[in-house]
C-alpha cells in the first residue's frame, strides 16, 4: 500500500486534479457569478421609474422566467408589454410535469403517465437553485414561493462503475471514507512535503497541518487509516458493539472512476450545499409571476419576423396558421438563438452571424414513476447516485418521505453523445433503458417503475436545446455585441448571461435589457424638457 | 405503446388539444420562418424544392434511407418526426410550406473555392440535376440552386460517406452516391458547391438571392 504514498502530489498536479473535477466552462461561469462581471453579487433589481402617463409599449417573445421578469418589472413601472409564445404553455425551460402534461418533443410526444396526485411531479428542465443565485432568489421572496432544500450529496446514495467492485453499487458514504482516509494518510506521511510550497511552513503548521490530514481521514494515532465507522457499522452500533467495515484497497476505489469526477460534483460552485428547489415543483416560480402579472400572455403565437423600425419594432407572429403583425416601443425577446437565426429580420447581419454560431446543449432527462418508495427501504431520502453508464444519475426525491409513491429521476447526462442516443430511441426504449441500467444500482429497480417520461431537450419543440453553447472564443468575440440591444430590440434569456443554464442568468439578463431602456427613456425624457 | 399512448390522450382533452399541431407548425420551428432554411438548426431551404422532392424525402426518412447511420445526429432528427406523418399530414405539411411567402436569402461566397474547378465537376451533375441547377422530377434530382451551401456541402459528405444512398431499395440514393464518391476531397465538394452556388436562379420557385 505505501508504495502509492511515495511521492507527494505537487501542487500544480492537485490543481489539476480540481480543474478536471468542473467543465471548463463551469469554471468560467463560476468566475462571472463570483464578481468577475459588472454585475455586483448582491445587486437589487432594476427599479424602474415610472412612466407617469407616457405611453410605452413592450413586445415580450417568449415566456421563459427572462421574459416573465421583464414584464413584471415593466408592467409594475406602467408599460404595457403583451407576451407572444410559441408552444402551449408557459415556463418555457422550467417545465415541470405532471399528470396529462402534454410533452411536445419532435418525433417523442407524450402524455406525462404519472398518477395524479399532489407529489408525483418530475423537474425535467430546471430543478435546483443555489443560495448565491440572488437575482432568482429575489423573485422567490417577494413573489411568496416556498422553498425545500435539495440535496446533490447524500452519502447514502450509491456510486457504480462497471470497471470496479465487479461492477456492484457502493455506498458513496463507504468509498467517500476510505477515499478520505488513504488521502488523510497519504497527507500526513508526506506533510514535511509542505515546505516545498510558495508560503512560510513553520514546525507549528507542520503539526497542524498532520492533525488536518488525521482528522480529514480518520486515522489512527499512528497516521494509518484503519477503517472509519464514517463508512458506517459492518454491524452492531446500537445495542451491541460496533463492528467496523474493512476498508476497500486503494487500487480497488481508484478503478472507478467516481473519484476524478462524480465525487466532486458537490464541490461546483453553482451546486454545492446547501441548494434550494420550490415546494411542489420549478414551476411554482412561474405560477408566482403569473399570479402577480396582468400583462397577457398569448400561447400558440410563433414568432416568424421581427423588423426593426426606425423608433421601435414590428413584430410578425403565426397563431392557427394565420400571421399578425404587432408595433411597439422596445422588444424583449428570450428565443433561444438558434431558432432567431431562421426568423425572418432586418436584424444586423453580424448581430444573427453570433446566434448563428452558438452551439445547441443537450441534455436528457428521464422520470420513473415509482410505485412503491423502495430507496427509503435503503435509508436513502433524496440525493443522487452515481453510475459510469448512460443514465448517469438517479436521482430520489427531496420531499413526502414516506408517501406511497415517488417520481425519480431515471436519468441526466450531460454528455453531448449520450442524449445522442436517447434522443434516437423511442420513449418505450428510453424507459427500457433506464430501468436496465438502473438495475445495475438497485437490484429489481424495473419491478417498482410503472411508467415514465422522457425529455430530450435538444428536441423539444420551440427549444432545440437545453441553452447556448458559448466557445471561450466567442464569448470573448461575440457577447458583448450580443448583449447590446440592436435598435429597439433586447436579446435576452440565459443565454446572453455568463451562466447559460440557470435561470439566475435568465434574470440578470433581463435586468441588464431594463437597465438600459431605463436609460434610454431617461434621455428621451431629458432631451425634451 | 402507441396504443397506451392513445389511451391517454383520449384521456386528457386538454392535452390532446395541446398536440394538435394545425398546419404543421413544427415545421417552420427548424426549417425557419419561411421554410427558407436555418444553418443553426442545420435545416435546409424547403422553399426551393419542389412538392414531389419533399414528399419523397418524407419516405426516404420513413424507409430508412436517410437518418439510419448512428452518428447522424441531424438525419435522425427530422426521421424522427417523419416517422410520426402519415401521408395526409405529409401533403398537409407540404401545402403548408407552399404557403410561406418568398424570403431573401444573403448571397453567401466562398472565397477558398475554385469556381473554375466546380464548372469542370458540375459537368457530371448537369445531366440529372440541369445546366442551372434546376432540377429535373423525371429524373428524381431535385434543384439545387437556391439551396445553402452549407447543406449541399454536408449531403455531398453524407452520400460519401454512406450516410445516404447506402440502402439496396434506395435507387435514386445509391445513384447520388456514386457521383459523390467520385469527388475526390472535401476541397472538390466545396469547389462544386460554390459553382452551384453561382448559378442564377432560374428555377421558378427560388426566391429572390439579393
Ligand atoms: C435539463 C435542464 C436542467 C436545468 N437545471 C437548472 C437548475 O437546476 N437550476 C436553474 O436555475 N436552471 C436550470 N436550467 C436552466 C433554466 O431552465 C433556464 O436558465 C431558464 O429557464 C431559461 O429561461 P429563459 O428566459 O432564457 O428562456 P427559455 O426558458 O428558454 O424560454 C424561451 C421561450 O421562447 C419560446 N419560443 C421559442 N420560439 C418562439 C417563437 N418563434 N415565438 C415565440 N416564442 C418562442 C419557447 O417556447 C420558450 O417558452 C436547466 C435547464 C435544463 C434544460
Amino acid at each position: 500500500m505505501t508504495n502509492y504514498f511515495k511521492t507527494p502530489l505537487t501542487r500544480r498536479q492537485c490543481l489539476g486534479l480540481l480543474a478536471k473535477a468542473g467543465s471548463s466552462s463551469a469554471i468560467l461561469g463560476a468566475a462571472g457569478i463570483f464578481g468577475l462581471t459588472n454585475i455586483p453579487l448582491n445587486a437589487s433589481p432594476v427599479t424602474l421609474k415610472p412612466l407617469q402617463g407616457k405611453h410605452r409599449k413592450v413586445l415580450i417573445l417568449g415566456a421563459g422566467i427572462s421574459g416573465l421578469t421583464a414584464a413584471y418589472e415593466l408592467e409594475r413601472a406602467g408599460y404595457s408589454c403583451t407576451i407572444l409564445e410559441a408552444s402551449h404553455r408557459i415556463g418555457g425551460r422550467v417545465l415541470t410535469l405532471r399528470h396529462g402534461d402534454f410533452i411536445d418533443e419532435l418525433g417523442t410526444p407524450q402524455i406525462c403517465p404519472f398518477d395524479d396526485a399532489p407529489n408525483l411531479y418530475f423537474n425535467a428542465g430546471a430543478a435546483r437553485i443555489p443560495a448565491h443565485h440572488t437575482g432568482i432568489l429575489h423573485y422567490c421572496r417577494t413573489l411568496g414561493v416556498e422553498l425545500q432544500l435539495f440535496s446533490n450529496h447524500n452519502k447514502n446514495c450509491y456510486t457504480q462503475d462497471d470497471a470496479a467492485f465487479n461492477g456492484q453499487p457502493v455506498r458513496i458514504r463507504e468509498y467517500e471514507a476510505d477515499m478520505r482516509g488513504f488521502i488523510g494518510e497519504l497527507l500526513a506521511k508526506s506533510a514535511t512535503a509542505g515546505s516545498t510550497l510558495d508560503q512560510a511552513f513553520n514546525e507549528q503548521d507542520l503539526d497542524k497541518f498532520i492533525q488536518f490530514a488525521r482528522a480529514y481521514g480518520d486515522l489512527d494515532a499512528n497516521l494509518t487509516y484503519r477503517g472509519t465507522d464514517r463508512a458506517g457499522y459492518a454491524a452492531g452500533g446500537v445495542t451491541s458493539p460496533a463492528i467496523l467495515k474493512q476498508p476497500r484497497s486503494l487500487p480497488d476505489l481508484l478503478r472507478s472512476d467516481f473519484c476524478t469526477g462524480a465525487m466532486h460534483f458537490a464541490e461546483i460552485a453553482d451546486q454545492a450545499p446547501a441548494l434550494m428547489t420550490p415546494s411542489g415543483g420549478m414551476d411554482s416560480i412561474v405560477k408566482a409571476f403569473l399570479r402577480q402579472l396582468t400583462t397577457p400572455v398569448h400561447l400558440h403565437c410563433q414568432v416568424s419576423n421581427i423588423q426593426l423600425l426606425p423608433q421601435g419594432v414590428a413584430i410578425t407572429y403565426l397563431k392557427q396558421g394565420e400571421s399578425y403583425t404587432e408595433q411597439a416601443d422596445y422588444c424583449l425577446n428570450c428565443i433561444p438563438a438558434q431558432l432567431v437565426s431562421g426568423i425572418e429580420s432586418n436584424l444586423p447581419a453580424d448581430y444573427v452571424a453570433i446566434m448563428r454560431q452558438l452551439g445547441r446543449g443537450k441534455l436528457t432527462k428521464i422520470g420513473l414513476q415509482a410505485k412503491q418508495r423502495f430507496w427509503e427501504q435503503e435509508d436513502i431520502y433524496s440525493g443522487i447516485s452515481w453510475t459510469k453508464q448512460d443514465i448517469t444519475q438517479i436521482w430520489y426525491p427531496h420531499h413526502d418521505a414516506f408517501k406511497a409513491k415517488g417520481i425519480l429521476l431515471g436519468a441526466y447526462s450531460w454528455e453531448p453523445q449520450i442524449s445522442d442516443r436517447f434522443a434516437a430511441m423511442t420513449h418505450q426504449q428510453r424507459l427500457a433503458t433506464a430501468i436496465a441500467q438502473g438495475t445495475k444500482v438497485h437490484a429489481n429497480y424495473g419491478q417498482y417503475i410503472e411508467n415514465g417520461v422522457s425529455v430530450c431537450w435538444q428536441r423539444m419543440n420551440h427549444m432545440l436545446g437545453c441553452g447556448a453553447v458559448w466557445t471561450e472564443e466567442l464569448q470573448k468575440t461575440g457577447f458583448e455585441l450580443l448583449q447590446a440591444p440592436a435598435g429597439n430590440h433586447y436579446l435576452i434569456g440565459d443565454q446572453l448571461s455568463m451562466h447559460p443554464g440557470w435561470q439566475e442568468g435568465a434574470v440578470r439578463s433581463a435586468w441588464h435589457a431594463l437597465a438600459d431602456i431605463e436609460q434610454r427613456e431617461t434621455l428621451r425624457t431629458g432631451a425634451r424638457a | 405503446m402507441n396504443k397506451i399512448w392513445l389511451v391517454f390522450m383520449l384521456l386528457s382533452s386538454t392535452a390532446l388539444a395541446d398536440s394538435k399541431q394545425p398546419d404543421a407548425r413544427y415545421c417552420l420551428v427548424c426549417h425557419g420562418s419561411a421554410a427558407q432554411g436555418n444553418v443553426a438548426i442545420k435545416a435546409p431551404n424547403l422553399a426551393i424544392l419542389p412538392d414531389w422532392y419533399l414528399r419523397q424525402q418524407f419516405i426516404a426518412f420513413r424507409n430508412n434511407w436517410r437518418g439510419n447511420a448512428a452518428d447522424d445526429a441531424h438525419g435522425k432528427e427530422m426521421q424522427a418526426v417523419a416517422n410520426t406523418m402519415n401521408d395526409a399530414e405529409i401533403d398537409q405539411a407540404i401545402a403548408f410550406i407552399r404557403r410561406r411567402a418568398p424570403v431573401k436569402l444573403p448571397i453567401s461566397v466562398n472565397t477558398t473555392a475554385d469556381i473554375q474547378h466546380g464548372r469542370q465537376l458540375y459537368q457530371q451533375c448537369q445531366a440529372c440535376h440541369g445546366a442551372n441547377g434546376e432540377g429535373n422530377a423525371q429524373l428524381h434530382a431535385p434543384p439545387l440552386a437556391g439551396q445553402h451551401n452549407w447543406y449541399l456541402v454536408q449531403q455531398l459528405s453524407a452520400f460519401k460517406n454512406g450516410w445516404r444512398g447506402n440502402q439496396s431499395d434506395d435507387s435514386y440514393g445509391q445513384i447520388m452516391r456514386q457521383f459523390a464518391q467520385s469527388l475526390a476531397n472535401d476541397q472538390a465538394i466545396a469547389d462544386v458547391v460554390a459553382y452551384i452556388d453561382s448559378l442564377p436562379p432560374t428555377q421558378p420557385l427560388v426566391r429572390t438571392t439579393q
